[in-house]
């Protein structure tokens, strides 16, 4: 049975941070970064989007193959079609993820982890000596792995957190079921992103555009299932693009879950840690989560290594990991979170008359502070909300 | 996991999957209260003798890929 220290499940962006940040920490560890599809970065299941300063932690995106769009305005469509548009505090980047995850893929093998691709887990238990023996299937055949340390970055489904006894499930309320086209052939401003609020075009959720060049675009919707009227989300979409864009060719399709929780209770357990969307770590109120899942594998990485160095991989001992996440972003993933159910209670009346409201801020004023400061003037109601923020 | 439970009646539906039309996103597995739901690289698994039938998974699959039949 071959003995690995660290093996890390799933080459997305948690992942591949993962597998580099462990072999630059102690390079004389063995580190195996499995991915279950056949190409690093494919199917996309993303909308994209990523922050500009948060990015730029971890590479540069100025004149990347990889970055699709530099973003640099927001336009927010009220229910009623009233279009506000809002000056971005920061520059925000629309990817190419298929070729950004096999760059960030390629770091951890240039820091010196083994890539296997079409390789799957597909069964893990603990040994004797507490190390862990994990099934890996691949076109080859199966054969079983020994590690020291597994880090479950694969996402929504985490096969590895149940195996491992992590609770990582959410309820029904808090999850964003997507669907997206890439559409050709659209117009709309190629330096802006578009997001759209409705209870009968998102409920529960937005409908957004994002550019990946001048006249294609990521366009797709999340909702709320407990809050559908019966239709499921492509059906939202595709009567939401029968509106807005019904020139546009439908040249990509994509469907997947975004979790907009908090971070789970528990992420680590004995010689195991989960990162990223594995352990809902996702920005609850904008669900993005590529930068969240980037800094949630970088610190894994580090502490996988530093507690193999140390001998001693316990659950005590990589705490140390949870700890890190909840100070870095994990609490304020909690506010965002009680932000999030009170704004599930405002209706479309709401978001008509702040857009309108908004717009009578002269555009150059006009920044997200502004708004909330507008929309708590004129809507007390939203008082409770920011307080809850605040404290 | 639930454990496996005697005592426990049978549901009158479970949940099955329509592979042709399932898109294998895996958003279903964290929304199943007994974790019945299995995803691999070429399928998804829901496990009929752990599916409670409480239909959790059915409406948010965003293609419809779910649903419920009778537990024969």
């Amino acid at each position: 049975m071959p003995d690995l220290d660290v093996l890390v499940v799933g080459a997305g962006p948690a992942g591949s941070v993962a597998a580099a940040e462990a072999k630059r920490a102690a390079p004389e560890l063995d580190v195996l970064l499995i991915e279950r599809d056949p190409i690093v970065g494919a199917p996309v299941r993303c909308a994209e989007g990523v922050g500009d300063p948060g990015l730029r932690e971890f590479i540069d995106p100025d004149g990347a193959p990889w970055a699709s769009r530099r973003i640099t305005r927001v336009i927010i469509l009220a229910p009623d079609d009233t279009e506000v548009k809002v000056a971005w505090p920061d520059i925000a980047w629309i990817l190419d993820r298929t070729r950004f995850d096999a760059v960030l893929a390629e770091q951890a093998a240039a820091a010196g982890a083994a890539v296997r691709t079409a390789t799957e887990a597909v069964s893990m238990e603990r040994t004797a000596d507490g190390r862990w023996a994990v099934r890996l299937r691949s076109p080859g055949g199966d054969e079983t792995v020994r590690a020291k340390v597994v880090i479950g970055a694969d996402g929504v489904e985490t096969m590895v957190g149940r195996w491992a006894g992590l609770d990582t499930r959410v309820p029904a309320r808090d999850m964003e079921s997507c669907a997206q086209y890439v559409l050709d052939g659209i117009d709309f401003d190629p330096d802006a992103i578009y997001l759209q609020f409705g209870d009968d075009i998102a409920p529960g959720g937005y409908a957004w555009l994002f550019p990946k060049s001048e006249r294609a675009a990521n366009v797709g919707l999340g909702i709320v299932a407990l809050r559908s009227d019966g239709r499921n989300a492509r059906e939202y979409l595709d009567d939401w693009i029968a509106r807005r864009y019904p020139s546009g060719a439908k040249t990509g399709r994509t469907v997947g879950g975004v979790i907009v929780h908090h971070t789970a209770r528990q992420t680590h357990t004995d010689g195991v840690m989960i990162c990223g969307d594995a352990a809902h770590m996702v920005n609850p109120l904008s669900g993005g989560g590529i930068v969240n899942a980037m800094k949630s594998g970088r610190l894994a990485g580090r502490t996988a290594a530093a507690a193999i160095c140390a001998g001693d991989t316990s659950a005590a001992r990589l705490a140390g990991y949870h700890q890190a996440w909840m100070e870095l972003l994990g609490d304020a993933h909690l506010k965002y979170y009680r932000i999030k159910q009170a704004l599930e209670d405002l209706d479309d009346g709401f978001f008509n008359g702040l857009a309108r409201t908004v717009n009578g801020i002269p555009p150059h004023k006009r920044t997200l502070g502004r708004v909330f400061a507008h929309a708590l003037v004129r809507h007390p109601q939203l008082i409770p909300v920011a307080a809850r923020f605040f404290v | 996991m639930a454990p496996p439970s005697l005592a426990r009646t049978r549901p009158a539906e479970v949940a099955v999957v329509d592979l042709a039309v399932c898109d294998r996103c895996g958003l279903c597995l964290p929304l199943c209260p007994p974790e019945a739901i299995h995803l691999g690289f070429q399928d998804l698994l829901v496990d009929r003798q752990t599916c409670t039938g409480c239909r959790k998974c059915v409406a948010p699959c965003p293609v419809g890929a779910l649903a419920m039949v009778p537990n024969a």
